[in-house]
């Protein structure tokens, strides 16, 4: 009986061992970055894991297409990661869940601020360009009724149909504020599609009028044409890496690699990236580091 | 690259993504156990609540785990971290196997050997820790051992709200049409629940009364 | 028999119901020092509960019950009943603990030294009849009369005064309830525990008792040494004695040789 107690309580003290060893997510010489699960996101990621593997000692553990902003939240607020790229727009409606309207240097600062002071979290710099919604419309349609803005396509749209993406229909700075600040009527419902079909959709005149992105590396290879948004609806999403503090903490190394990337990819330069993974189907890997190189961040 | 020479090329976080999947089916284990147990040795000593306790957690089993998950989503504190969500929900799916067989395993003890010891002047915690409770302790087990391989599996869903775990493995792998990043999910997350089912019925026979 | 200064237990105009049932009603009887007082009645007599109100497992509706002048209603239940030995038909000994920790519970609680309780273990071995190595033995490798004989010696562990046995041998095969009801007999000349002793067995009641307590429905019949029980004329016990025939003579004689 008493050896039969020692096996329960050595059983005991395993289990408890192992729970606590899986309690605190700690990576003392590794970087943890994640992404979202579309092209843009990993590619973002890649690109931040390879500069900080070029440029410092650390080596870097991917945890990519992670499935959306509130998964993104809590993996870096629970220390599962230690960045990821994110979208000031983002951040300012769905986490910080305020409306979001200035210019993007207001919404960065607004995002910092409250980051830093609610969530031990913070914003890199930039990385130069804003992906933020985009009303595509075919670019033969666009030359043929000479249309460049969404004032002038509300015009045409009771006779068109849409598509748009899960998320964009049901976020609060999506569809519905938009069609009240344009007052834009369709022909029927706007369809709820796979966010990877709606370019061909639009190709093959299944829709007219898709919500994209300002950088789809199809917009340019599929002839498609990005309406003006003239009453400035969209808030601004500049692309910018969220990262912990006591991660910059420990390893300032990445806060001044992540400053070399500041501003250096442009709306086209992402446009070309996504298209060579999306339409080209080149490997995400390859296409970061001839990246880097073109840009002469890495030998 | 096969699925084996995938899971070894990225051991680091498939370890990684296990221990978190064992911090979550861990602490809700433990948590089932610390409210369970003695819910079970209450309604046990005291037949007239078995009927609305057993009912609860019965009513609590019956709910699909995402729609849980989702219906704890805005609630304050909890919703703010998805693995303390996550844990709550595990925590209520375990209760059920727990409480239950707690109920039965001290039901079952002989009532000769429960009468003989009241009838010796053993005290009423005396007759629960050095009786009963050794006598019920394999079915007690029977039940954590259900309650282990049910987390285990519901765990694996807790990664579509964000906490992590073997889970976020198989939803990367869906997410990218790769089945060798499923399966580096879905095996380590099988064999933890057979290793887990394994080595607690291993303990539960030694426990066995003779 | 002794002489009879305060009972050492003493139903006073006990009643007990339940569940709408009255179990007994009106009881009173006292029990000697020393004496094997038989409590004899078919099921639901309220013979058991009677047994169960002395240790207070059971509390009486109305009436107290004594031991050793002092109503076991009031003060500490714990301590009424580690000073009474209690015998269950089941035996109810402990499975998962060997003999020799099943003996030994109550004196370990009581806090007697580890060695003290290895010795009064073996001795109590001794006295009912089992070898020194069974103590190491778990109860299902045991028979059933090793195992009625183990529980005897641990309601004896602790030394107490009062024997309840509530119809220990009812369980056994004739042969070992013969042998058993001996043993009973002789140590009670050595020990002289004052024992309520349940059964339904008139030949075991005249055996073992120094008087025996006749119940029916919940009421004391009558009270008669084993030799006046057999010529009684109460109706009830005479019905008893034409329903157990021959032998009883025999028995009342004390058997032992």
């Amino acid at each position: 009986m008493t050896r039969l107690r020692s096996i329960v309580r050595v059983s005991a003290l395993a289990a408890l061992a192992l729970l606590l060893a899986s309690c605190a997510p700690s990576h003392p010489n590794r970087i943890v970055v994640g992404s979202k699960n579309f092209t843009e996101s990993f590619l973002l990621g890649e690109i931040v894991a390879q500069q900080i593997e070029a440029h410092t000692n650390l080596k870097v553990e991917r945890r990519f297409y992670l499935a959306g902003t509130y998964i993104c939240q809590q993996a870096i607020l629970s220390g599962r990661i230690d960045l990821y790229p994110e979208y000031t727009g983002t951040s300012l409606t769905a986490i910080l869940k305020q409306t979001a309207s200035g210019a993007k240097e207001d919404v960065y600062q607004r995002v910092k601020g409250e980051y830093e002071s609610r969530f031990g979290l913070t914003l890199g710099p930039a990385f130069g360009f804003n992906d933020t919604f985009a009303m595509e419309i075919r670019g033969e349609d666009a030359r043929r009724l000479n249309i460049k803005t969404l004032s002038q396509a509300t015009a045409f749209t009771p006779k068109w149909r849409a598509g748009f993406g899960y998320e964009f229909m049901e976020r609060p700075d999506g569809y519905r504020g938009l069609a009240a600040t344009y007052g834009l009527h369709f022909a029927e419902t706007p369809r709820i599609m796979d966010l990877g079909l709606l370019a061909r959709a639009l190709k093959d005149h299944q829709i007219d009028l898709a919500a994209g992105n300002t950088t789809d590396g199809l917009i340019p290879a599929l002839d498609l044409f990005v309406l003006e948004d003239d009453r400035h609806y969209f808030p601004p999403y500049e692309a910018v890496p969220i990262m912990r503090v006591q991660t910059i903490q420990q390893h300032p190394e990445v806060a001044q690699t992540l400053a070399a990337l500041s501003g250096k990819i442009s709306d086209e330069e992402m446009r070309s990236l996504n298209y060579a993974v999306d339409g080209q189907h080149r490997d995400a890997t390859e296409v970061v580091h001839e990246f880097l190189r073109r840009k002469g961040l890495v030998q | 690259m096969n699925v084996f020479r995938f899971i070894w090329h990225n051991h680091v976080q498939v370890l990684e993504l296990t221990l978190e999947h064992l911090r979550l089916v861990g602490l809700s284990t433990l948590l089932a156990m610390v409210i369970g147990i003695p819910l079970g040795i209450v309604i046990a000593h005291r037949p007239r609540f078995n009927k609305p306790v057993l009912a609860s957690a019965n009513i609590i089993q019956t709910i699909p785990s995402l729609a849980l998950f989702g219906f704890l989503l805005p609630v304050p504190w909890l919703g703010e971290r998805s693995d303390r969500l996550a844990i709550l929900a595990l925590t209520l799916y375990a209760l059920l196997p727990i409480i239950r067989n707690t109920y039965t395993g001290i039901r079952g003890v002989d009532p000769a050997v429960v009468e003989a010891g009241r009838g010796m002047g053993l005290t009423e915690s005396q007759l629960l820790f050095q009786v009963e409770l050794p006598l019920a302790v394999s079915v007690i087990l029977s039940g954590v051992r259900v309650a282990i391989v049910i987390s285990v599996g519901l765990a694996t869903i807790a990664a579509a709200i964000g906490a992590g775990g073997l889970g976020e493995f198989i939803f990367r792998g869906l997410a990218m049409v790769d089945d060798r990043v499923i399966l580096a999910g879905a095996i380590p997350a099988a064999i933890l629940a057979l290793v887990a089912d394994f080595g607690v019925g291993w303990l539960e026979r030694r426990l066995q009364p003779r | 028999m002794h002489a009879a200064s305060i009972p050492v237990i003493e139903f006073r105009d006990v009643s007990y119901n339940v569940a709408g049932t009255q179990v007994l009603s009106g009881f009173n009887l006292q029990v000697q020092s020393g004496e094997t007082l038989v409590l004899l009645g078919r099921s639901g007599s309220g013979k058991t509960t009677s047994l169960k109100l002395v240790n207070r497992l059971l509390s009486p509706t109305s009436g107290e019950i004594c031991v050793k002048g002092v109503s076991n209603g009031q003060g500490d239940v714990i301590r009424l009943r580690r000073s009474i030995g209690y015998v269950i038909q089941d035996v109810g000994l402990f499975p998962h603990f060997t003999v020799a920790r099943n003996i030994g519970l109550v004196p370990k609680i009581e806090g007697w030294s580890a060695d003290r309780v290895r010795a009064r273990t073996e001795e109590l071995l001794q006295t009912v009849g089992l070898s020194a190595e069974i103590a190491s033995r778990y109860p299902h490798q045991l028979s059933g009369g090793q195992r009625q004989r183990v529980g005897v010696a641990r309601a004896l562990a602790a030394n107490p005064e009062i024997l309840l046995m509530d119809e220990p041998f009812g369980a056994l095969d004739p042969l070992t309830r013969d042998e058993l009801q001996r043993e009973f007999l002789l140590l009670q000349q050595r020990l002289h525990k004052t024992v309520v002793f349940v059964t339904h067995d008139l030949r075991e009641a005249v055996r073992l008792g120094s008087r025996i307590a006749l119940m029916e429905a919940g009421r004391l019949v009558t009270v008669l040494a084993p030799k006046e029980f057999l010529r009684s004329a109460d109706p009830l016990a005479s019905a008893y004695v034409r329903a157990f025939g021959e032998g009883l003579e025999s028995a009342a004689n004390r058997g032992t040789a």
